[in-house]
C-alpha cells in the first residue's frame, strides 16, 4: 500500500493546508482516519466545484482532491461519548493533527496535557492561521488574507495597479506542503525520543517565510535596506524579445538573453539575422525593439502557442505557452508522464485528479478515492475499538456518529 | 544565537549531500537542516553556485539595481558570494565543501562522500547529473542505501523533460499564469511570481522523510523524482476540476473568489495601502455593513444573500472601496476583525520586522555570520516543544569553509593530499578567476 504503511494518523484537520499535508501521507500508505462532524463534515465538502453544478457533500471537487486515500468517520465531539472515542483513537495513533481554532482542542479534551496522559509517545501537530499564541491568534482569514498579511501580496502587482492574488486556494496548498515536511519531522522526533512532540504551525509564518519572495526578500532588506523583489515597470528595457506575446490561439511567454540571440534567430527561421550588421550591435538598445518585433510578430501570428513553445525550446530558448486550464487538462507532457489519476467519486463517475507531486521510484504510493462522509465509521470503530455493529447503531441513534 | 551540538533534533544523524540551488532547492535543504539533518553543500570553486551569485565579477550597474539588494550593503567586491542574503538565510546550519565534479579527483572525493550519505538532493538541469558522472545508477551502485532526489522543472521523462524554464515558464505551462490575471487585461499585465520554487522545496523535504521511513523497512534507498511543474498543478485544482465537471476553462479571476462576495483588495487612505477582505456569510456581510455605518446595505435586494451579492459585485465593490478609502488599512483590519469579519492589511515587507505578532512569535532569529555579521532571518517554520528547532545549528557556511572537516574528518584525506588538492584547484575557498556559472 505504500512506504508509510502501518503509521496511524488521527486527522482532526479540515480545509486545505493540513488536509493537503495528510493527503501526501495517506497517498503513501499511512492510515489516516479523518474525523468529521456528523452532517456537516469538512468545510471543503462545501467548496465545490460540483459535477453539473449540483452541490453534494460527497462530490465536492476540493474535498475529492484533498482527501484521497483517507478514511472518514463522523463523531460529535461535543458529546462525552464522542470525546471518549476520540481519546481511545488517540491512544492508538502515532500522530494527531488538528486545525481547530486555538483553544478548541483543549476544550474537546484532546489538548497537549490530556494527550500526554493518553499517549505520551504521540506527536500532536496543531495547524492554525496565526499559531497558538500572538496578538493575531484569533483573527479570521482565508488563503488570500493570510498571503496578504504575509507580505507577499503587496509586491504581486503590476506597476500602478492593485495587488493581484494568485490562484484560489494556492497559498494554502503551498503551506500544506510545508506542514507535511514539519509533521514528518515531529513524527520522527517523537519516535526517536519516545517522548512525543507538540508542534505549533502557523500558516502565516509559513507564507511570510516562503522563498522566493517572502524570506529571501526579508533577508535582502536586512542586508541592504531594500527589497530584491519589487513591483516592476514591465516596460521592455532592451530590443530583445521579453515577456508576453500573442499566438494565433492565445499567448506565449518569451525570455531571450543577449547570449541567446542566435537561438532566437534560428527559432524564427532567420539565421541570416544572427550576424546582421544593423541589429547585432543594437540588441541592448530598446529603440530597436520595433524592428525585431516587425519580424517576430508575423512569425508568431502564423503559429499556435504550443508550436511556438516547441520551436523555441528546440533551440534552447525558454519559451512557454501560457496555457489555459483546458490546455493543461490535455497537455501532451502531463499525459505522457501519466500525471493525472482517474479516481472514482462517491455516487458514480470518476474525476481525473492531479497525481503524485513527487514520484518514489522504489516504494510508490497509491491514490485511492476520497471517502464519503462517515464511510468508515463502522469499520474503524469495530476494527480499532472493538465495538460491535449494533453498538455503532446505538451511537448513531444517539447522534454521536 | 546558535546552539550547542548536544541538543537532540528530529533528523539527527541524517547526512545530506546537497546541490539544491537557486530558490527551489535551498527552501528544501533549509527545512532539512532546520530539522537537524547534517547538510553538506557540494560546491565548486570553478563554477559559481547560482545561489551565491551570477557573475564572477559583479557588474557595478547591477549592484545599483534589484540584484544589488541581495548583498550586504550592496557591496559587490571580492567575496560577495559569502555575503549573499538569500544564501545566508536558507543555507543556515549547512556545511560547505568544494569538490570540482568536473575533475576526476573531485568526482572521486564526491563518490567517497556518497558512501556514507543518506540523501543526495539536486535540482540541476535534467542532463547535468549524467554529464558529471553522478547519475542515480552510478551513485546507487556505490551506496545502495542512498536516497537521491532529482527535481528539475518538468521531471525526468516526457516531451518537456529538457525544456528550459524559469519561474514564469513553469507557471505558464501549468496554467497558473492564465488564472491569476487582472480581469480587464491580457496576460502581459500579470506580475511574475515564483510560487513553484518554495513549493518544490517543501515537497522535497517531505519526500525524503517518507523515503527514510521506507528505508527502515526495506533497507534500501531509492530515486525520488519531482517535477516542479506538476507539484504546482495541485494549486490550480479548483479550476482543473471545474473544467472536468462543468466544462468551464476559467481565466483571469482577478481578485475574485468562486463564491464569496465582496472579496478582494480595496484601496485605503494613504500611499499604496490596501485592505484584503473576504466575506464568507450573510451574517459577516451584515456585520461589515454595521462597521461601514451603512446597515441598509445588508437588506438591499442586490446584496441580501450570497448569490445576490455574487451577481452584483460590480455594484458592491465601489461602495466598499468608497468607504475603505477614508480609513487606514490597520485601523480597518482591527475594527473588522473585532466585529468578526475576515479582513487583513496587505502588509509591506519593509514593515514586518516591527510586526507585533511576528515579534511575539519569535518569527525573526538572529544569526551571526562570519562575513555578514549578526543578521535577522525568518526562523524555522514550526515551533516544536520537545525538540525546539531554534536556535538554528549555525550560520550559513562560507565557500569551502568545511573542506578540512569534511575531507580530512569524514573521508580521512591526509594533510599532504589535502594541500595537493588545493594546489590543483580541486578544492579551495575562493572562486578561480575564470569560474563560470
Amino acid at each position: 500500500m505504500g512506504p508509510l504503511e502501518g503509521i496511524r494518523i488521527l486527522d482532526l484537520s479540515q480545509g486545505i493546508a493540513a488536509p493537503y499535508a495528510t493527503k501526501l501521507l495517506s497517498d503513501h500508505g499511512a492510515d489516516v482516519v479523518k474525523v468529521e462532524h456528523p452532517g456537516r463534515g469538512d468545510v471543503s465538502r462545501r467548496m465545490g466545484p460540483f459535477p453539473d453544478d449540483v452541490p453534494h457533500r460527497d462530490r465536492s471537487g476540493m474535498f475529492l482532491e484533498l482527501n484521497t486515500s483517507k478514511r472518514s468517520i463522523t463523531l460529535d465531539l461535543k458529546t462525552a461519548t464522542g470525546r471518549d472515542i476520540i481519546g481511545r483513537l488517540a491512544q492508538q495513533a502515532d500522530l494527531v493533527i488538528e486545525s481547530f481554532r486555538p483553544g478548541v482542542v483543549e476544550r474537546l479534551g484532546l489538548g497537549p496535557d490530556r494527550l500526554e496522559e493518553l499517549n505520551p509517545r504521540a506527536a500532536l501537530v496543531s495547524v492554525s492561521n496565526f499559531g497558538q499564541y500572538g496578538p493575531y491568534r484569533d483573527f479570521e482569514v482565508d488563503d488570500m488574507l493570510a498571503y496578504a498579511m504575509g507580505g507577499v501580496l503587496s509586491i504581486t502587482a503590476e506597476w500602478g495597479r492593485e495587488p493581484l492574488k494568485i490562484a484560489t486556494y494556492a497559498p494554502f496548498f503551498l503551506a500544506g506542503g510545508v506542514v507535511a515536511a514539519f509533521t514528518l519531522g515531529a513524527l520522527r522526533g517523537s519516535q526517536t525520543s519516545g517522548a512525543g512532540e507538540r508542534a505549533d504551525i502557523s500558516l502565516h509564518d509559513i507564507l511570510a517565510t516562503s522563498m522566493d519572495r517572502g524570506g529571501t526578500n526579508l533577508a535582502a532588506y536586512e542586508y541592504s535596506g531594500s527589497l530584491f523583489f519589487q513591483r516592476q515597470e514591465s516596460a521592455r528595457t532592451t530590443a530583445l524579445p521579453m515577456g508576453v506575446y500573442p499566438a494565433v490561439d492565445g499567448y506565449v511567454h518569451v525570455i531571450c538573453a543577449p547570449m541567446w540571440w542566435d537561438r532566437f534567430c534560428n527559432m524564427i527561421g532567420r539565421p541570416d539575422l544572427i550576424e546582421d550588421e544593423h541589429l547585432l550591435p543594437n540588441l541592448l538598445n530598446v529603440d530597436f525593439a520595433p524592428e525585431i518585433d516587425a519580424v517576430f510578430y508575423p512569425w508568431l501570428l502564423e503559429r499556435s502557442k504550443q508550436e511556438i513553445m516547441e520551436a523555441g525550446q528546440a533551440q534552447g530558448l525558454p519559451v512557454s505557452a501560457i496555457n489555459t486550464t483546458a490546455d493543461v487538462a490535455n497537455d501532451p507532457h502531463l499525459a505522457a508522464r501519466g500525471f493525472f489519476e482517474d479516481v472514482e467519486m462517491p455516487g458514480g463517475g470518476t474525476v481525473a485528479l492531479p497525481g503524485f507531486p513527487f514520484r518514489m521510484h522504489g516504494t510508490p504510493g497509491e491514490i485511492r478515492p476520497a471517502p464519503a462522509l462517515g464511510e468508515h465509521t463502522v469499520e474503524v470503530l469495530t476494527e480499532r475499538l472493538g465495538y460491535s455493529k449494533q453498538d455503532v447503531v446505538v451511537l448513531a441513534q444517539r447522534g454521536v456518529v | 544565537m546558535t546552539n550547542d551540538e548536544s541538543r537532540q533534533l528530529p533528523l539527527d544523524g541524517v547526512r545530506v549531500l546537497s546541490q539544491a540551488i537557486v530558490w527551489a532547492g535551498p527552501f528544501g535543504s533549509m527545512i532539512l537542516a532546520d530539522l537537524g539533518a547534517e547538510v553538506i553543500e557540494i560546491e565548486s570553486i570553478r563554477h559559481m553556485s547560482p545561489t551565491r551569485g551570477s557573475y564572477r565579477q559583479m557588474p557595478p550597474e547591477l549592484m545599483d539595481g534589484p540584484t544589488g539588494a541581495i548583498y550586504l550593503n550592496r557591496d559587490g567586491s571580492e567575496g560577495f558570494w559569502d555575503r549573499n542574503s538569500g544564501f545566508n538565510f536558507a543555507k543556515r546550519g549547512h556545511q560547505s565543501v568544494t569538490v570540482d565534479l568536473g575533475s576526476d579527483d573531485g568526482r572521486e572525493l564526491f563518490y567517497g562522500l556518497i558512501r556514507d550519505a543518506d540523501l543526495f538532493i539536486e535540482n540541476n538541469a535534467a542532463d547535468v547529473v549524467d554529464n558529471l558522472g553522478i547519475s542515480w545508477e552510478t551513485l546507487s551502485a556505490i551506496n545502495p542505501r542512498l536516497i537521491m532526489v532529482r527535481f528539475p522543472g518538468f521531471g525526468i521523462s516526457g516531451p518537456y523533460e529538457h525544456f528550459k524554464g524559469f519561474g514564469a515558464t513553469m507557471e505558464s505551462v501549468v496554467g497558473h499564469t492564465m488564472l491569476r490575471g487582472y480581469r480587464d487585461s491580457d496576460p502581459s499585465q500579470t506580475p511574475a511570481i515564483y510560487h513553484g520554487d518554495p513549493n518544490a522545496g517543501a515537497h522535497v523535504a517531505t519526500a525524503v522523510q517518507i523515503a527514510l521511513i521506507a528505508r527502515e523497512r526495506t533497507g534500501e534507498g531509492q530515486l525520488i523524482e519531482m517535477s516542479q511543474a506538476e507539484a504546482v498543478v495541485h494549486h490550480t485544482a479548483y479550476d482543473l476540476i471545474d473544467y472536468q465537471m462543468n466544462g468551464r476553462s476559467n481565466a483571469h479571476w482577478g481578485n475574485r473568489h468562486p463564491s464569496m462576495a465582496p472579496y478582494g483588495v480595496f484601496r485605503c487612505a494613504g500611499d499604496d495601502r490596501w485592505l484584503a477582505l473576504a466575506v464568507p456569510s450573510d451574517e459577516a456581510f451584515a456585520r461589515l455593513c454595521e462597521v461601514m455605518g451603512q446597515p441598509e446595505l445588508a437588506t438591499d435586494e442586490r446584496f441580501a444573500d450570497a448569490a445576490a451579492r455574487y451577481g452584483h459585485q460590480d455594484d458592491l465593490e465601489p461602495i466598499v472601496e468608497a468607504w475603505t478609502l477614508q480609513h487606514g488599512d490597520d485601523e480597518l483590519m482591527h475594527r473588522l476583525q473585532a466585529a468578526g469579519v475576515p479582513a487583513a492589511v496587505v502588509a509591506h515587507q519593509t514593515e514586518m520586522f516591527d510586526d507585533p505578532h511576528l515579534l511575539e512569535r519569535g518569527f525573526f532569529i538572529e544569526v551571526d555570520h562570519p562575513e555578514a555579521g549578526v543578521r535577522r532571518h525568518p526562523a524555522p517554520m514550526a515551533r516544536f516543544e520537545r525538540m525546539p528547532l531554534t536556535p538554528v545549528r549555525g550560520p550559513a557556511p562560507t565557500l569551502g569553509q568545511h573542506n578540512e572537516d569534511v575531507l580530512m574528518g569524514i573521508l580521512g584525506v591526509s594533510r599532504e593530499r589535502f594541500e595537493e588538492l588545493e594546489r590543483d584547484q580541486v578544492i579551495g575557498t575562493v572562486y578561480t578567476e575564470d569560474a563560470d556559472r
